[in-house]
């Protein structure tokens, strides 16, 4: 029943979760309105950096909440039998112009997965799709280990 | 060959484009397009004559 055990995760494991998965919740605000959405991401645990493709259209409410380089949370978490584990990265999200993407930036977005999430019907041109790159001002992972004799 | 060697890229699933240079035609044939993802061939690419300016 009780959680035995809480422990912060070394830079390594917390790394290999992120490096694992490729989707997490992204966390914006604007005054008192909080906005969370579902987003897909490269990992690079070398800079770590993450990169995401964000969608939306001319008129959308994300658009409002992404405008500038807002302050964002992402929330990656998995559950493995009695392990649970979780990090929390808050940072700044850029936005990459279209004149600034370099073959880096290609290599990193080769890895983020396309927008799994996102509306991809047939009106693309009427999307704006936007690259993005979160750089963390902390990561903190958390795992948890539920006891054997419950 | 001129030392400034540039193609028109033209995404064919999101038809994005952009000027680029041989270093990102290949980084993006290597790894798709960089905006939304899909795979990318050599067919997406335009060699442009680089124009007359000084
Ligand atoms: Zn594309």
């Amino acid at each position: 029943m009780g959680l035995e055990q809480e422990t912060e995760m070394t830079r390594e494991e917390t790394d290999a979760l992120l490096s694992r998965h490729e989707t997490g919740v992204l966390s914006l605000a604007s005054d008192d309105d909080p906005y969370a959405i579902p987003i897909s991401y490269g990992y690079d645990a070398d800079e770590r950096q993450f990169y995401m493709r964000l969608v939306s259209t001319p008129d959308s409410k994300k658009r409002e909440f992404l405008s500038g380089s807002p302050t964002v949370r992402l929330v990656v978490y998995e559950e493995a039998g009695r392990t649970y584990r979780s990090v929390v990265v808050s940072g700044v999200l850029h936005p990459i112009a279209r004149d600034e993407i370099t073959p880096e930036h290609v290599e990193q977005y080769g890895d983020a997965k396309r927008p799994l999430f996102e509306i991809w019907g047939d009106a693309r041109k009427d999307l704006d799709i936007q690259l993005y790159v979160l750089r963390p001002e902390t990561i903190s992972g958390r795992r948890i280990e539920l006891e054997l004799d419950q | 060959m001129s030392a400034s060697e540039e193609y028109v890229f033209v995404c064919p699933d999101c038809e994005e484009s952009m000027e680029v240079n041989p270093s990102m035609r290949d980084a993006l044939v290597a790894n798709g397009c960089v905006v939304c993802g899909a795979p990318v061939s050599i067919d997406a690419f335009t060699r442009v004559e680089s124009s007359a300016d000084p």
